[in-house]
């Protein structure tokens, strides 16, 4: 199997999430290296936050970017190089937040990009303050009175949106393998929320408790009114039942194959690189 | 000869096809047009005019007096009324615009087939135009001149033109933008020319989108573009910054409007230098260039794709709504600079980096960081000699300067000719020609800009220490006009 660690010691607390997932995306990717992918036709994005430092962890190309700007520099990667697998990580401040526009517009797009969403319901890097899925209730010093906002449910936004995968995970790294694998198969936008307690700002409310499998249950991943009413089941504030899994998945019109320049690069497996004019 | 003719209507009545028509005739006659359009952000109604300028001789501005009026409404003739000269020739009453063409052919003595070879070029409903030309030159009863073919060997664009040449020559891969007025023009033109030239433009949901998109495909390799003007710009500023920390080339394009806040959006204004010079947060390097034609449009374009390769660094092409949207009539050939693709997919960070690409807060990687970009600014300064980083005209003896930089330079070329004055344009901002020092010390010097407070002379006085008080500034959102600005500058030069 092929090392895809780099030298630099991680800073994550001990027994963060982060390293879940971080552990899982590098066994799936080295997975598809050993498989006869190339190191080089992979690229990583990260935005800013605890998140991002999984490009300081994972030896590959690409961009550390700036915060809530992973998608659009995904894209840009993607029409850069249609043949280049594209990974993007994120953080619930960049996803939902600083950034929510992109994700929007991202979804509408359908690049065959695959986005994780890091989401621990809270500004950890920033010590302690909520983010748009925060719960009703939560406090920290900037919201003495308490978080009083309805929670975004990121999930439904990407069903409106047109989003062509969606999906679900705890950050344990045999489901995240699992939804992680299902997605960079999936040709087109693949998003992949994870939910990532934060042991310092956000501890554990039980979720690992609450979980279900969407596949163990028998859900149609192709029924967009059934993917609807399961991603009504959590509403980020307290539940009984957490659904995990693929939520929906449709055949939808990939970006890049609906440009002739871009068909073209793909055709010939070059990048805008490799034209000398 | 100098004849300024007013094409004056609502939106949507199209004076932009009688004027172009007109134009593009004239210059394959051999004679020089300039024309600027002046338009309301709307749609229908209200009043949009442009001027043509035309010479036998070289121009490149309008004057404020008219000498043919076109007025395909009523409204158009009260408006410009006070600019009508005594003998000016008013053409109205009739509501379709090639009636007006053929009219105006008459009255400027020029044979009726050229226009109706235009027509035919033209194609769209062309047996319905030419009849109602051919009234219009029928109707006309005199000419005030004769206009037949003289030796040609110019070419008719505007400043857009300019840059999307200069970009497409210089290798360009892909363009990203949102639309903005004035920098709209350039991703129509280069939209149109996406299959022809293989290169890929779009459209994306904001300006901070933009940016990073372009961010994204240059760290691929791409000789990648963005363009907007003032408000879109201020939301790219943060990638800006992003694109000097982790070194990765990138053109591009600010078209200057009105500001601040929306300002007058379909005007024109140069108080954008100061943002060019300084937009992004913490120290980095960076280009600023300054067209002040369509050739140098071009040229400075290309320059650019060639720093911006070379050096890895953002360089920004700042042009303003009167350059790219007016027309030239230009007779020398436009220079491309060649530029190899400096960039590949590797390790990028927004973060100060280790060798690996990894973030770092190291304080020796740190320095050793910034001292190797900044090491840049040396060899920049160096290369750049190889380009012309300002020009003079005019008599170049004088001790009395007129100092300015980009659109105002056609307004200032036509207004000094028997003028005891020399001219000096600035097209190199950053990095800033330090030789110009000699020109202007113990020299009296006038700054023309299109401002209210005259940005260069802050620059000049940072840069040199010199004090610049004599300055002719417009901020009515208009451009400069050759007969009113030579009227400043005889006063001032007393």
């Amino acid at each position: 199997m092929i090392n895809l660690s780099t030298s630099t010691k991680p800073t994550w607390c001990p027994g963060c999430y982060n390293f879940q997932i971080l552990t899982a995306m590098k066994n799936v990717i080295s997975e598809q290296i050993d498989g006869g992918k190339k190191k080089e036709d992979f690229a990583i994005v990260t935005g800013i936050g605890c998140h991002a430092k999984v490009f300081d962890y994972i030896n590959l190309n690409g961009l550390n970017s700036l915060h809530g700007r992973v998608l659009p520099t995904c894209l840009g990667i993607k029409i850069g190089n249609p043949n280049l697998t594209v990974l993007g990580f994120s953080g619930d401040g960049d996803a939902y937040a600083e950034g929510i526009e992109h994700l929007v517009h991202t979804a509408r797009y359908n690049p065959n990009v695959t986005y994780v969403v890091h989401n621990n319901q809270v500004f950890a890097l920033t010590v302690g303050q909520p983010t748009p899925t925060t719960e009703i209730g939560f406090r920290d010093k900037t919201t003495p009175e308490g978080v009083k906002i309805q929670p975004l449910n990121p999930l439904r936004l990407m069903l409106a949106s047109g989003a062509s995968f969606v999906a679900r995970a705890f950050a344990e790294v045999k489901q995240l393998e699992y939804v992680f694998k299902e997605g960079i198969k999936h040709n087109g936008f693949s998003f992949i929320e994870v939910l990532q307690p934060c042991l310092i700002f956000h501890p554990d409310k039980k979720y690992r408790e609450k979980i279900y499998s969407l596949e163990e249950s028998g859900h149609d991943k192709n029924n967009f009114d059934g993917a609807w009413k399961k991603a009504g089941e959590f509403d980020y504030n307290v539940a009984e039942k957490i659904p995990v899994g693929v939520f929906y998945q449709a055949k939808k019109p990939v970006f890049e194959e609906q440009f002739p320049q871009l068909r073209e690069l793909k055709k010939k497996g070059i990048g805008w690189v490799d034209i000398h004019r | 000869m100098r004849l300024n003719i007013l094409f004056g209507g609502q939106a949507g009545q199209g004076p932009n096809f009688l004027t172009h028509i007109l134009g593009e005739v004239l210059v394959k006659l051999g004679y020089f047009v300039f024309y600027s359009r002046d338009y309301q952000s709307l749609i229908r109604g209200g009043h949009n005019f442009n001027v043509l300028t035309f010479s036998d001789e070289p121009i490149y501005s309008n004057d404020s007096y008219i000498d043919i009026l076109v007025a395909l409404d009523e409204n158009t003739e009260k408006i410009h009324r006070k600019n009508l000269r005594k003998s000016c020739i008013v053409l109205k009453g009739h509501k379709e615009n090639m009636y007006y063409a053929g009219r105006l052919f008459k009255l400027l003595g020029i044979d009726f087939k050229i226009l109706e070879g235009e027509l035919k070029n033209i194609r769209i409903k062309f047996e319905e135009n030419v009849e109602s030309a051919k009234k219009g030159y029928q109707d006309e009863r005199k000419s005030i001149c004769v206009l037949r073919f003289k030796k040609n060997n110019s070419y008719f664009i505007d400043g857009t033109q300019g840059i999307s040449g200069g970009a497409i020559k210089s290798g360009l891969d892909i363009y990203y933008a949102y639309p903005m007025t004035p920098a709209t023009p350039l991703l129509v033109e280069l939209a149109e020319k996406q299959d022809k030239e293989n290169i890929f433009v779009l459209e994306l949901e904001n300006e901070i989108s933009v940016i990073n998109a372009a961010v994204g495909s240059a760290i691929t390799g791409a000789k990648s573009m963005v363009g907007t003007s003032g408000g879109g710009f201020d939301l790219m500023t943060e990638a800006l910054s992003l694109t000097g920390i982790a070194e990765i080339p990138l053109v591009i394009y600010l078209a200057q409007r009105p500001g601040p806040g929306t300002g007058v959006p379909t005007y024109t204004s140069q108080g954008d230098l100061n943002m060019a010079r300084h937009s992004g947060h913490g120290e980095f390097q960076r280009i600023v260039v300054a067209p002040g034609d369509p050739r140098e449009a071009f040229e400075l374009t290309s320059q650019s794709f060639y720093f911006s390769q070379k050096y890895k660094i953002p360089c920004i092409i700042l042009s303003d709504k009167h350059l790219g949207e007016s027309y030239y009539t230009l007779t020398s050939k436009m220079k491309v600079t060649k530029s190899i693709k400096s960039t590949k997919l590797k390790r990028y960070n927004s973060y100060e980096k280790d060798k690996y690409g990894s973030a770092t807060d190291n304080s020796e990687i740190i320095k050793k960081n910034i001292e190797q970009r900044n090491k840049k600014v040396k060899e920049i300064e160096k290369d750049v000699k190889k380009f012309e980083q300002y020009k003079i005209y005019g008599r170049k003896n004088s001790k009395n300067v007129i100092l300015s930089w980009g659109s105002p330079k056609g307004a200032i070329l036509d207004s000094i000719k028997d003028l005891n004055c020399k001219f000096i344009q600035l097209l190199y901002i950053e990095p800033f020609p330090k030789e110009i020092k000699k020109e202007l010390e113990n020299h009296n010097v006038v700054l023309v800009e299109n401002s209210s407070t005259g940005l260069l002379s802050n620059l000049i006085a940072e840069k040199m220490g010199i004090f610049i008080d004599k300055k002719i500034l417009k901020y009515d959102g208009r451009p400069f006009l050759c007969d009113e600005l030579k009227k400043e500058i005889k006063k001032v030069l007393k």
